[in-house]
């Protein structure tokens, strides 16, 4: 049985790094945070009996690893805590190794000061173009290109996350930190003990308290970029690179897809509110909100730009108390939707913002959305010279 | 990635070249017309002058819609059906041709002489004034004069070139049209194509205006006439001939009852006729004579349905 209230480190084999798990058949010890963790349950299909176990990921600041914690105790794990455990199995899954703590291990409560120290020089660099999901013990020395805080509900706290972009000469990444390293836009940093996760389909780096940030010359690296200015990208360059934290793309309104219009929000955690139900509070009373989702089309692809409510009253000319005051008159929501549609459909727009790939195809979070003007003598002159230039169809593409 | 298909910007001509079509397979797969100017259409995108809108079919419940769309190419048919009932909406709002940007499925029917009628059933109508008209215009110029030197560029390679053009940044599915271009289409005059297009340009530059829709253009619907005509002079079928007639019209039958629209689907008919040994050609020649009689009429192109 685990027991949380002994003390396995007085004796046994020596720790073992995460970064140095191999699979084998000589239990280990470790010591490492809980990253994530998920309590589950198990059906044994002998008796149809039920069994409890956790399953999440562990993390020393060298290395993560998925772990399986069967008969946990009664009282919840919670993110963050750090665990002592000797007595633990590796085994080798798609390549990576995970650990399991099973009735033959100790389990006790650490501090901080009991995980590793992590020398940051130890660690290799890497460049944003490397990182893939569940890096873990590197440093990367990128700049900021942007940052802002915004505040989040964990549970019942309220708490704080630091969130924005890291360039370098490779490419960009999103981050996202739980701890307020004075970060601001234009600084070069060398970050190390930062992990790497999958949200929304693509890379993100978070830094939690275990990780180092320090200020470097950052001599080589791009200067923070314009974020305004970015030239607009082909719709299909962006399907074949699966998005990009970066986006721009400029195209013509061609649909218009459910749930636009008047929308209700659950009040505490925004989600849409159907039936009446939030699928997370339950029964509520929902919050009159705008939005639209607009399908932007530049020929060689398409994207859903999910429009909040500023842009689109921006866009429609109609306002939140005006599209109440329209339902008072003549209650049927599907007319607010066509008076939208006709509205938007076949605008020329342009949006920046971040590009997250899910199922249906590619999916706009934007920063700003802006109507195009058209220099049309200058457009007219370009395809005039094309014309001419070209002669026959010789041209390149 | 299911990813939804793009509007291709085209313009009528191109539309109205296009003879090849590549019919998906397997559930909601998506069909395609292949153009000799390297586009490979499910959606398009095309801009012009609107006509008025015209119902054809004659079941209230039923209602589809169509008008002629002209652009400094040509004439494509737009139609639209309660199956689009935003854009029915819009074409029918606005009684007289008008400047307007269309979106929709392309659609491609074949006559029974062989003869390809493509249309362009309407997702999305905009009417639009004549600088935002000039301005997609020039997007269809843009990317048909992008999509040509494309074609141009890959005759006489390999697939093994793609990679090359994917990392110049031309959309893969570009390369795809633009091999199926000329693989369908070996000895097409694009040259020429493109050298037409002067009037689409003109039209940019605002040197000249769309010509007005002239009044009889290549319709893609064959008119019933409303009363059945006279005794045919032909000799009256022979027994077998009969025999084909009511297989036909019980096919037909059988697909009126099963539809939600109450049109059986010319192409379906022709299928399960094939099952019963009936060749396509055979079935057009029994579709033209029940016509004729006045026993089937067809008042949406490939929907038929019994008077």
């Amino acid at each position: 049985m685990s027991d949380p209230t002994a003390d396995p480190g007085s004796e046994g084999p020596p720790e073992v790094r995460l970064k140095d798990l191999r699979a084998g058949d000589a239990p280990v010890h470790i010591v490492a945070r809980v990253v994530s963790v998920e309590r589950r349950e198990y059906t044994r299909p002998a008796d149809g009996r039920r069994r409890p176990f956790l399953a999440g990921l562990l993390s020393d600041g060298t290395a993560s690893v998925r772990f399986t914690w069967w008969e946990p105790p009664n009282e919840p794990i919670e993110r963050g805590t750090i665990l002592r455990a000797t007595g633990v199995q590796v085994r080798e899954y798609q390549g990576r190794p995970e650990i399991t703590i099973n009735f033959r291990s100790r389990v006790a409560p650490a501090g901080p000061a009991e995980l590793p120290p992590v020398d940051a020089d130890d660690m290799p660099l890497r460049t944003i173009r490397e990182l893939t999901a569940r890096d873990e013990g590197f440093r990367l020395e990128a700049r900021i290109a942007r940052v802002g805080k915004k505040a989040v509900m964990v549970g019942t706290d309220q708490r704080e996350v630091h969130e924005g972009l890291l360039i370098d000469g490779t490419g960009v990444v999103a981050f996202s930190s739980w701890s307020d390293f004075g970060l601001s836009s234009g600084d070069a940093v060398r970050i190390s003990g930062a992990y790497v996760r999958i949200f929304r389909g693509r890379p993100q780096l978070v830094l939690d308290s275990n990780s180092l940030v320090a200020k470097i010359e950052g001599v080589g690296l791009p200067p923070a970029p314009d974020l305004a200015a970015s030239a607009p990208r082909r719709i299909a360059d962006l399907e074949a690179s699966q998005g990009s934290e970066l986006g721009c793309v400029e195209g013509i309104v061609v649909g218009l897809l459910p749930p636009s219009g008047l929308v209700y929000r659950c009040p505490t955690c925004r989600r849409p509110v159907q039936g009446g139900l939030c699928t997370t509070h339950g029964a509520v009373t929902g919050v009159a909100d705008l939005r639209s989702r607009l399908v932007l089309d530049d020929g060689t692809g398409s994207v859903t730009v999910n429009a909040g409510r500023a842009e689109t009253e921006a866009l429609w000319g109609v306002g939140l108390d005006e599209a109440l005051e329209r339902l008072r008159r003549s209650p049927d929501p599907s007319l607010l939707e066509s008076s939208l549609a006709d509205e938007v459909l076949g605008l020329r727009l342009r949006v920046r913002g971040r590009v997250y790939p899910d199922d249906f195809g590619l999916n706009v979070y934007p920063d700003a959305i802006e109507k195009v003007a058209v220099d049309l003598d200058a457009r007219a002159a370009e395809l005039a010279r094309r014309f001419a230039g070209a002669g026959g169809s010789h041209g390149s593409a | 990635m299911a990813l939804r298909e793009p509007a291709w910007r085209v313009f009528a001509a191109e539309l109205t070249a296009s003879l090849h079509e590549e019919r998906g397979t397997g559930e909601r797969a998506a069909s395609y017309l292949l153009s000799p100017y390297g586009a490979r259409m499910n959606r398009v995108l095309v801009a012009g002058i609107l006509s008025s809108p015209e119902a054809i079919g004659r079941d209230p419940s039923q209602p589809f819609w169509r008008a002629r769309l002209v652009d400094p190419t040509g004439t494509v048919a737009v139609t639209a059906g309660v199956f689009q009932p935003r854009a029915m909406a819009q074409l029918q709002s606005v009684p007289g041709p008008r400047s307007a940007v269309v979106v929709g499925k392309v659609h491609l029917y074949r006559g029974s002489d062989g003869t390809g009628y493509v249309s362009v059933r309407a997702e999305a109508i905009r009417s639009v004034d004549d600088p935002a008209l000039r301005e997609f215009l020039a997007d269809a110029l843009e990317q048909s004069f992008d999509r040509l030197a494309l074609v141009e560029r890959i005759r006489g390679t390999g697939p093994d070139s793609d990679a090359a053009l994917r990392s110049d940044g031309v959309p893969g599915g570009w390369i795809r049209a633009a091999r199926d271009a000329l693989a369908r289409y070996p000895s097409i005059d694009r040259d020429a194509y493109r050298a037409s297009l002067s009037a689409a340009l003109e039209v940019v530059q605002g040197r000249r205006s769309i010509v007005p829709p002239a009044p009889a253009g290549p319709s893609s619907v064959r008119v019933t006439p409303a009363e059945p005509p006279a005794a045919s002079a032909r000799a009256p079928p022979s027994a077998e001939e009969r025999a084909a007639e009511s297989e036909f019209l019980d096919a037909l039958d059988e697909l009126v009852e099963a539809s939600s629209d109450g049109y059986a689907d010319l192409k379906e008919i022709v299928q399960l006729l094939a099952e019963h040994g009936l060749s396509s050609e055979h079935a057009e020649d029994i579709l033209d004579r029940l016509q004729e009689a006045g026993v089937v009429e067809e008042p949406i192109v490939g929907k038929l349905r019994r008077p």
